[in-house]
């Protein structure tokens, strides 16, 4: 048997086992139109299955692994179609962004938006049946068979009546040979009995023994270090930087000026931090440097009261949501700047000349890092390639490339040796790129029966889609609304599933010289808390129950009525509160995924405890059940601790917070219980890795106000108890 | 020179005695299991065993492990065998997985001095381990889970 080695090029940093793979099955995914022009359309080399002549199945996934489980469900769903045999998968990643991997509407790869399973299902899907097809095909030929009497399980292809089979590598060079089929047939329900049911995650064992590869992990031969010193104040640059100040320092190499800063390049990453601590480095004077978080609010409350800020949401008539005939609701909400502080601080390791860069990284954004690379670098794509290797956490902030930048600036400043540049924990939390702070005015028009007829809402703060490309009046004509739509901003109030007749949302725009980048569940993240608070003041004003106020807002909204429902039943909404304690009811559907929750909390002595929250949730068909569940209890988990006590405060221009101290996480004392249901309700598939986040801060300040009679309208909550 | 024992093998190592073990583990010993988070004893990413002990490799320097026996995540078993990371694989307690290695060497420690803790025990023990991801339940649930299987 015929059987190629793989380049070291091609060498898996997922895998525990290495990959190998001789021919390679390619089965092309067409494009939509909009991409194929953008991308040129150019012939594409690499895909998702390769199948080698030993029978090794490896499949490459257009979505990083940062503990979604996203690599486990997109190989769940390639297996089964295909029919291999699942215990000796291997799963990789492609080592170049190119257009088949890209999310077509974003035009990028990307490992965002919670779309692993809910966009990648279809494709990957009909890919393996298409390659399954070509399988039997050419054991058709070989078995002198029918098709249709052949069957692909568990790696070979079998005839049903004879029991003659042939392995999957015995059949893939016949196989490559025959024309893709453009209209693979999918398997029937009852032979998907991959998917749907939980099944262990695939790097489960690499995690528990220490094995898995994080990109801070990756050794290279000759491998050096750097540490950073980047500008504390966001817009400043480096004024002048002394590199006599460290020559002596043992171990030191070289230092490395990048965008903001430097890096220290050492023999050991210690001895680069300690040198790096003592550089000699002063940055340019800035407008921002006096900024405060009491400026920033000051600008957002006014940016509330401006004449000239356009309606981007329109629903029925704008006039009765200035009305004052009926009952009037206003409230106003604000949200702190938070941080990302993934476990594995940001790192990549790099070794770039002219001619070749490689770099071994952990990203969410495999085309920021490219398009970083070719901005800052002229790095063109082709001779660009990356090793994916597992992340440490990502939560939204390793989307972002400029590590992948000073990594590459070092290496070339070291003759294109391999460079490891790892940011200390103090970097992470200072130059963090943050969730925008926010500020939301409401005001509702309530009629006699106290449902509400007209609502009007205003948010206030930057507007961050604006950073990435999106066009606000494009994107406005795109999605129906009037004007100045940005998703990042706006989702989760634009599109809010409750029926109000007359809605009207604006967004007045704050420029903020702060990095902003997507924090789990984006805009959600904020719009939850504003929007779902204030239902429940509204339902107070009515004097309604917050359960029956909701419902009564949901006519034909059979998904939020179903989460609703189910979760009244696993919290015995219908019974009194037990004594002592209080609960809070919210419901939010974000990324297709629809999340109610009610959060069962104390306020005693020992202030607020969260002692249970129960979610019951609807995400179309569940790929793999047992990480359904464990993404909404980390999600609850990791929105408690914002919801409680996270902030980013801004003084003298820079991050005044540094490490867990001063930015604490929830510890394994203080967390919940967090219940999970499934509502299985034939829905389409929704994402899964961001919405259990949105409902968890009102449910719990509805809990509080439930307790205490008294509304708290910003976060964290910490800063009222 | 700093002379000790690394999961049951004698070495010898030349870095600065100042240096965070760490980072002798981690870069000098080419043992990447154990995780570099805070650098301030705060997360417990880095946690390994000397003398039996859970300690925060980030903040003791390598004199201080000088004569005495180290253990680290790889030292628990060649093939994930011990009972907590059996326990770890059965619910499928990882998620990034980056914190792991720590979690499970606070956990093993506490199963050797308490072989059957008690969900406030075990809260107690835990409680310097930070899980970005949220995995705590399940934690907690492999640790009674690891208990039985000891």
């Amino acid at each position: 048997m015929k059987r190629r080695t793989l380049s070291l090029t091609r060498r898996s940093f997922l895998a525990s086992a290495s990959a190998t793979a001789g021919a390679a099955l390619v089965v092309p995914l067409r494009l939509l139109p909009a991409l194929a022009q953008e991308t040129g359309g150019a012939p594409d080399p690499q895909s998702f299955i390769c199948i080698d002549t030993s029978g090794q199945v490896t499949f490459l996934l257009p979505t990083c692994e940062m503990g979604q489980g996203t690599h486990t469900g997109q190989a769940q769903i390639l297996a089964e179609e295909l029919g291999a045999d699942w215990a000796s998968i291997v799963v990789d990643m492609p080592k170049q962004p190119a257009p088949v991997y890209r999310i077509p509407f974003i035009g990028q790869m990307r490992s965002v938006g919670s779309f692993g399973i809910r966009f990648w299902h279809d494709p990957l899907r009909r890919a393996a049946a298409q390659a399954r097809e070509m399988l039997i095909q050419a054991a058709a030929g070989r078995l002198g068979a029918e098709p249709v009497e052949l069957r692909a399980e568990g790696g070979f292809v079998v005839h049903a009546e004879t029991g003659r089979r042939l392995s999957f590598g015995e059949l893939v060079e016949d196989a490559m040979a025959l024309p893709v089929p453009e209209e693979p047939a999918l398997r029937p329900e009852v032979e998907r009995t991959l998917t749907g049911r939980p099944v262990p995650r695939l790097d489960t064992p690499a995690k528990v023994t220490g094995r898995a590869v994080f990109s801070i992990d990756v050794t290279r031969e000759g491998l050096l270090y750097g540490a950073v010193r980047l500008a504390p104040v966001f817009s400043a640059d480096v004024a002048s930087l002394d590199e006599s100040s460290v020559a002596g320092m043992p171990g030191v190499v070289t230092v490395a000026r990048v965008p903001r800063g430097a890096v220290v390049v050492a023999e050991s990453w210690w001895q680069a931090k300690q040198a790096a601590d003592a550089l000699g480095i002063t940055f340019t004077e800035t407008p921002a440097d006096n900024l405060s978080s009491e400026a920033i609010d000051g600008m957002l409350r006014e940016a509330l009261d401006r004449t000239d800020v356009p309606v981007t949401t329109l629903r029925g008539d704008a006039a009765s949501t200035l009305s004052s005939e009926g009952r009037i609701v206003e409230a106003e909400y604000s949200v702190p700047l938070l941080t990302h502080v993934s476990m594995e601080p940001i790192n990549c390791t790099a070794e770039s000349t002219e001619e070749r860069t490689e770099l071994w990284i952990g990203t969410q954004g495999h085309d920021v890092v490219r398009m970083t690379l070719e901005r800052g670098l002229r790095i063109p794509a082709d001779r660009l390639f990356i090793n994916s290797t597992y992340l440490g956490g990502g939560f939204g902030r390793k989307t972002h490339g400029e590590i992948a930048l000073q990594a590459a600036i070092a290496s070339r400043a070291v003759g294109g040796r391999p460079v490891k540049v790892l940011w200390a924990w103090e970097d992470d939390v200072q130059q963090g790129q943050y969730r925008q702070t926010m500020m939301c005015r409401f005001r509702a028009v309530l009629d006699d029966s106290g449902n509400i007829t007209a609502m009007r809402i205003r948010l206030a703060g930057p507007q961050m889609g604006r950073a990435y490309g999106f066009d606000p009046e494009r994107l406005a004509q795109a999605t129906g609304n009037v004007a100045n739509f940005d998703p990042f901003s706006l989702g989760g109030l634009s599109d809010m599933r409750y029926v109000i007749s007359n809605f009207v949302v604006e967004h007045a725009v704050v420029d903020l010289p702060i990095p902003l980048c997507p924090w789990r569940s984006i805009s959600h993240s904020f719009n939850g808390f504003f929007f779902e608070s204030f239902m429940d003041e509204c339902a107070a004003a009515a004097g309604r129950d917050p359960l029956e106020f909701r419902r009564s807002h949901c006519e034909g909204q059979t998904r939020m009525l179903a989460v609703l429902d189910r979760v009244a039943e696993m919290a015995r909404w219908q019974e009194p509160a037990p004594a002592g304690g209080t609960r809070g009811l919210a419901v939010v559907e974000s990324y297709g995924f629809y999340v109610a929750q009610v959060v069962e909390a104390r306020v005693g002595d020992r202030g607020l405890v969260v002692e249970r929250v129960h979610a019951a949730i609807d995400c179309g068909r569940a790929i793999n059940p047992g990480q359904v569940e464990a993404q909404i209890q980390g999600a609850v988990i990791d929105a408690l601790g914002a919801a409680l006590r996270q902030k980013v405060t801004i003084r003298d221009g820079r991050a005044e917070q540094s490490n867990f101290y001063d930015y604490p996480l929830l510890r394994i004392d203080e967390v919940p219980d967090v219940a999970v249901s499934i509502v299985e309700t034939g829905s389409p598939l929704g994402g899964v890795g961001e919405p259990g986040v949105p409902p968890v801060a009102p449910a719990l300040a509805n809990a509080l106000f439930a307790a205490r009679g008294r509304r708290v309208r910003s976060l964290p909550l910490v800063d009222h108890l | 020179m700093t002379s000790f024992s690394l999961n049951g093998r004698d070495v010898t190592v030349h870095d600065d005695p100042s240096t965070p073990l760490l980072w002798v583990i981690r870069d000098t010993r080419g043992l990447t299991g154990t995780k570099f988070g805070c650098g301030a004893a705060l997360c417990g990413a880095c946690t390994l065993h000397i003398d039996g002990e859970p300690v925060r490799s980030c903040i003791v320097p390598l004199a201080e492990a000088e004569g005495r026996s180290v253990t680290t995540i790889e030292g628990l078993s060649e093939d994930g065998s011990h009972p907590v990371q059996r326990a770890w694989a059965e619910l499928d307690v990882p998620q990034c997985g980056y914190c792991q290695a720590g979690q499970i060497m606070s956990a093993t420690a506490l199963l050797a001095r308490n072989p059957a803790p008690t969900d406030a025990q075990i809260d107690e023990a835990m409680s310097g381990n930070l899980c970005r991801c949220g995995t705590y339940m399940r934690i907690r649930a492999a640790i009674h889970r690891a208990a039985e299987l000891s």
